[in-house]
């Protein structure tokens, strides 16, 4: 650890680490300077020269991307000097820029219409004409399109590509003011985590295929929550929006940086995975096959847990939240059941990579195996009671909790889905997680805790 | 005038290239002294000799060979920058094709001073020509034996002006594009994949034969107390025998201009001359009448000697196009990774088209020199600072031809 | 079609690798070998490049690209670069350009090529043309078609 100094921004005193990056600070501490090509994931370039401040004793404005923190320095980072080489840099930027934000995807979550909105740069008259012309639509690959025109060449994607998945698919060619973002001709851009050059593009030149125009980002709510693909247990962003007369609907995940799980990265198929959980979704109770009451259900379901004493086999699925597991090891006891969690299942040794996807395709087998849960295959079975587990199981009688629709049965019971509860998890590294609840439906399922409190009363 | 001739000594002896000629003239001569000298005392008499380096900035040569390790486990590198991009410089390839072997000869010096087992040769990628007669003479000296303590090897560029500029040319030697680095932190060596290395002009390491040969106090008889020694300054543009020519720092310009140049062209009168390569600021025709060739005076009246390759320009030049043509130049040559340079450097050139097609306004001539500040001082190299001084000293110089051109509303 | 380096090349390439600490330093004396196998650098031959260097084609291609003396696509007529940086501006080279304008060559405008004291000034393939007149050049390009 490096020694804690005192050091002087715009006249408050601040302490941070000797010898660290400047800009750190002033973005830990919400002091405002705009940067591009900055990404702490990614380290300082320095080619977009918009995170200048003053610093005394310097000439010259110095970027605070590439300055490390020494004792006694003082930093001006919003002196009217300052303000105006800002402003003049970001006057260059526009240049060549589109300036179409009405139309694009980015609109309220573009750095670049941040900054001229800060700096007072929308009334600008660009005195030339013949701006630079690029491809407006170019499709990467993996979901992400590119505008040649609104990049801004801060090289964040092209460095994502070389540090750190190393599949090197994107490059900046040409020179100049000719240069442009671009992949091999005729090549896509194909990594399990591609689209996270979304996220990194500070402007609208990356935008996903899969979310392009879908919503405009000032509609949509965020809530924190946690990915389900598997063990690794990633945090992200789940983006929803409930418009009026519709339900509540999630239209993108997004990584939430915790630098313990996954840094600021998740993978492609965790990202899209919001679109399985809203798809083909059990809604109502089944008896039969047939629509029913819920007394009616209930009634039968407790007879058959009556029927079949000392019979009776609860089935977890190892994605459920540690509340609600621990919720069916209790019931599992009051009915004198025996609890397994099947966890072979859930192994899929090809998703497995050396980044952040892990073979273990369950959110929460930890706590499985943690509360001793059986994890092999029952054996016999006469009554079923599955708890959102993927397989089916023989048995004289099987009764389903089911987030998503699922094969012929005696019972079946929706139940919400993760994004429409709260609960916890701990992931293959026993880091133990929570997930907010995000999603408010209209006719909300009850949560597996809800079902037990009916079952028993 | 003095006739001093250090480095272009043998250039008008015919064959001087081949090392048989070369060694009748006394090349190599200087590496006995490498028996009498330690790496250290080397460096040394280089400092004494006040050597400058001859690429542009002229930096203190012993200064940056002291920054190299003498101890350590990783091996140092000698690149010599043969690159020469400035527009009006035309001096290395003097060297390298006329006197190749003087150029082995100061590798080999420097090589055991800084501790280098490797020396690299980059040059500009359309100097091929001359490149087979560098490299010809490698081979000989590879046959001579002369090459035991250090190897050499060309490395050709392919078209960036940008990679002259020395951590550019390092990138580009690592078989990347040639992006200038961000400036380190404290004084410290160059890299090359994570080596220390040192680059150096082909005429700062072709000087350094003649001052382990005859000492500092002979080279330092030459030129100024502050440039001491010689340039390969140059002539081009409008004089009647333009050229290369060595000279003292300290010469008078214009009798340089008049005693090897033969003066302006057909006879016309002078209007402006580049002192050291577009890069560096214009002056007029009155600001070079007392003025001498060296860094001191060229910096006092605020525009710099650079690579001494001066370019003329007589009476009937239009100022406008001249810049028009500079900026095309840059605007070319900007390697792009920073915003200010790869913005604007395009868009002044154009502001400049459109006051040449008689379409300017006075805003323009404003907007210019707005973009030459932001130009100026904030990119990652001194590429875009030099497009500044362009911009400036040409409008602030000429600026009646400017306005003359714009379109009156 | 593939890409295959000569076998005089590949002796070349192996022998330029114990010369540099590290392969990619070959990158642009392999774009440079490639070009003059086939006159100009093809996709394969970026993959050839990436192969035998051990990086991937991008590092190759975003190089190949920043350079102004490669060329990505077959040259179909002789290449004439005309010098049009100041020094050879001002001694005439506006006039060498109107003059090659309906010749059967494709005119490259080149930055300054380093031969200021002897402009205006050409260059074809690897050879400069110094001190050019309309004349001169009528002779260089009888020669070379
Ligand atoms: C844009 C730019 C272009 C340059 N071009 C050259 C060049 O062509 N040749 C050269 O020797 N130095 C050039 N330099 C200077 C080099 O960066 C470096 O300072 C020099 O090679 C060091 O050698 P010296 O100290 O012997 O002069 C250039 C610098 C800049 C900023
Ligand atoms: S596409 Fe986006 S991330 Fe990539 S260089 Fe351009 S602005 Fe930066
Ligand atoms: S690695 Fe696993 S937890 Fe992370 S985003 Fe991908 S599937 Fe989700
Ligand atoms: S100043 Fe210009 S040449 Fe230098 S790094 Fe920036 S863009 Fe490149
Ligand atoms: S963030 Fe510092 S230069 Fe771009
Ligand atoms: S200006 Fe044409 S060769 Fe230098």
């Amino acid at each position: 650890m490096r020694e804690m100094i005192d050091i002087i921004v715009d006249s408050k005193t601040y302490k941070a680490q000797n010898g660290s990056l400047l800009i750190d600070l002033l973005i830990r501490e919400k002091i405002k300077v705009p940067y591009f090509c900055y990404h702490e994931s990614l380290g300082a370039d320095g080619n977009c020269r918009m995170c200048m401040v003053e610093i005394e004793g310097q000439k010259r404005p110095q970027i605070a991307c590439d300055t490390l923190i020494k004792p006694n320095m003082q930093v001006r980072s919003n002196s009217e000097n300052i303000c105006k080489v800002r402003t003049d840099i970001l006057e260059l930027e526009l240049i060549n820029h589109p300036v179409d934000c009405p139309t694009c995807d980015q609109a309220g979550e573009c750095s670049l219409q941040d900054f001229y909105m800060d700096y007072g740069l929308h009334n600008t008259k660009i005195t030339i004409q013949e701006k630079v012309k690029h491809a407006k639509h170019v499709d990467l690959g993996s979901n992400v399109m590119l505008d040649q025109e609104r990049c801004v060449l801060c090289a964040r994607c092209t460095r994502f590509t070389d540090k750190i998945t190393h599949t090197h698919e994107l490059g900046i060619i040409g020179r100049g003011d000719e240069a442009k973002v671009s992949t091999m001709p005729g090549r896509k851009l194909d990594n399990p985590y591609a689209m996270n050059v979304v996220d990194l593009c500070p402007v609208g030149a990356l935008t996903s295929k899969d979310f392009r125009f879908h919503q405009r980002v000032w509609f949509l709510q965020t809530s924190n929550s946690v990915c389900h693909g598997c063990a690794k247990g990633c945090n992200i962003y789940i983006d929803h929006n409930k418009m009026k007369y519709q339900d509540d609907v999630i239209y993108r995940f997004r990584p939430r940086r915790n630098d313990a799980v996954n840094g600021f990265f998740i993978c492609d198929e965790g990202r899209l995975s919001y679109k399985d959980l809203q798809e083909n979704r059990q809604e109502s109770i089944l008896l039969y096959e047939e629509e029913t009451q819920e007394n009616k259900a209930l009634q039968e379901l407790k007879n058959l847990i009556e029927n079949y004493k000392e019979k009776i086999t609860l089935i977890v699925d190892a994605n459920l939240f540690t509340d609600e597991i621990e919720a069916l090891v209790a019931f599992a006891k009051s009915i004198s059941a025996t609890l397994y969690s099947p966890l072979e299942i859930y192994k899929d040794e090809n998703f497995k990579d050396d980044m952040l996807k892990s073979a273990n395709r369950a959110a929460n087998y930890k706590t499985i195996e943690n509360l001793n849960i059986n994890t092999t295959l029952p054996t016999k079975n006469a009554l079923v009671i599955n708890f959102n587990h993927p397989l089916d199981f023989e048995a004289d009688v099987q009764i389903n909790f089911t987030t998503h629709k699922r094969g012929k049965n005696r019972l079946t019971f929706p139940i919400a889905a993760f994004s429409e509860n709260a609960g916890h998890l701990t992931n293959e590294d026993s880091i133990m997680q929570e997930c907010q609840k995000a999603v408010f439906k209209n006719n909300p399922a009850p949560t597996i805790v809800e079902w037990l409190q009916k079952v028993r009363s | 005038m003095r006739e001093c001739k250090i480095v272009s000594k043998k250039f008008e002896i015919e064959n001087a290239h081949t090392l048989a000629v070369a060694k009748k003239h006394g090349a190599y001569a200087s590496l006995e002294k490498l028996k009498e000298y330690s790496p250290l005392e080397i460096i040394n008499i280089i400092q004494e000799s006040k050597l400058r380096g001859k690429g542009g900035g002229g930096a203190s040569a012993a200064e940056k060979w002291a920054l190299m390790p003498q101890t350590g486990d990783k091996p140092s590198f000698l690149v010599v920058n043969c690159d020469e991009s400035e527009p009006g410089t035309f001096k290395d390839r003097q060297i390298i094709s006329k006197d190749p072997h003087l150029l082995l000869e100061g590798i080999l010096l420097t090589c055991y001073a800084i501790k280098a087992k490797h020396a690299y040769i980059y040059i500009r990628g359309e100097y091929f020509q001359f490149q087979k007669i560098l490299q010809a003479a490698i081979d000989e000296a590879y046959a001579e034996g002369l090459l035991t303590e250090c190897d050499i090897t060309i490395h050709r560029g392919a078209g960036a002006y940008i990679c002259g500029e020395k951590s550019a040319l390092l990138e580009s030697m690592e078989g990347k594009r040639g992006h200038p680095r961000l400036k380190p932190k404290q004084k410290e060596p160059e890299w090359f994949f994570n080596n220390p290395a040192l680059v150096n002009n082909v005429e700062t390491i072709a000087s350094v034969p003649f001052i382990v040969q005859n000492g500092a106090e002979v080279y330092k008889a030459f030129g100024t107390k502050q440039s001491p020694g010689t340039l390969l300054f140059a002539m081009s543009g409008h004089v009647e025998r333009p050229g290369v020519y060595e000279a003292e720092f300290g010469t008078s310009m214009m009798e340089y201009i008049n005693h090897f140049g033969g003066g302006i062209k057909n006879g016309k009168k002078l209007k402006a001359v580049i002192p050291g390569g577009v890069s560096c600021g214009v002056l007029t025709a009155k600001e070079c009448e007392n003025l001498t060739l060296d860094y001191e005076a060229l910096r006092h009246i605020g525009s710099s000697l650079g690579t001494g390759g001066m370019i003329i320009m007589d009476e009937d030049t239009d100022m406008i196009e001249a810049l028009k043509n500079i900026l095309e130049f840059y605007h070319e040559e900007s390697c792009g990774q920073c915003t200010p340079c790869r913005e604007g450097t395009g868009w002044s050139d154009k502001l400049v088209a459109k006051i040449l097609d008689k379409r300017g306004t006075k805003e323009d001539i404003d907007k210019l020199l707005e973009i030459a500040d932001t130009m100026d001082g904030k990119t990652i190299c001194v590429f875009a600072p030099s497009v500044s001084i362009v911009i400036v000293s040409f409008i602030s110089k000429f600026r009646d031809e400017f306005e003359a051109a714009l379109c009156v509303k | 079609m593939n890409f295959i380096f000569t076998e005089e090349n590949l002796i070349k390439i192996e022998a330029l690798k114990l010369r540099y600490p590290s392969p990619q330093a070959l990158c642009l004396p392999c774009l440079w070998m490639a070009q003059h196998q086939e006159g100009y650098i093809s996709i394969n031959a970026i993959d050839a490049i990436s192969e035998t260097l051990g990086i991937a084609p991008m590092e190759v291609y975003r190089v190949a690209t920043f350079y102004t003396m490669f060329h990505l696509e077959p040259q179909e007529k002789l290449n004439v670069q005309v010098c049009k940086t100041l020094s050879c501006k001002l001694c005439g080279s506006d006039a060498i350009l109107e003059h090659l304008k309906n010749k059967e060559v494709n005119i490259i405008h080149t930055e300054c090529l380093g031969s200021c004291g002897t402009a205006p000034v050409m260059q074809i393939n690897d050879t400069f043309y110094e001190n050019l007149t309309p004349e001169k050049v009528d002779a260089i390009l009888k020669e070379l078609l």
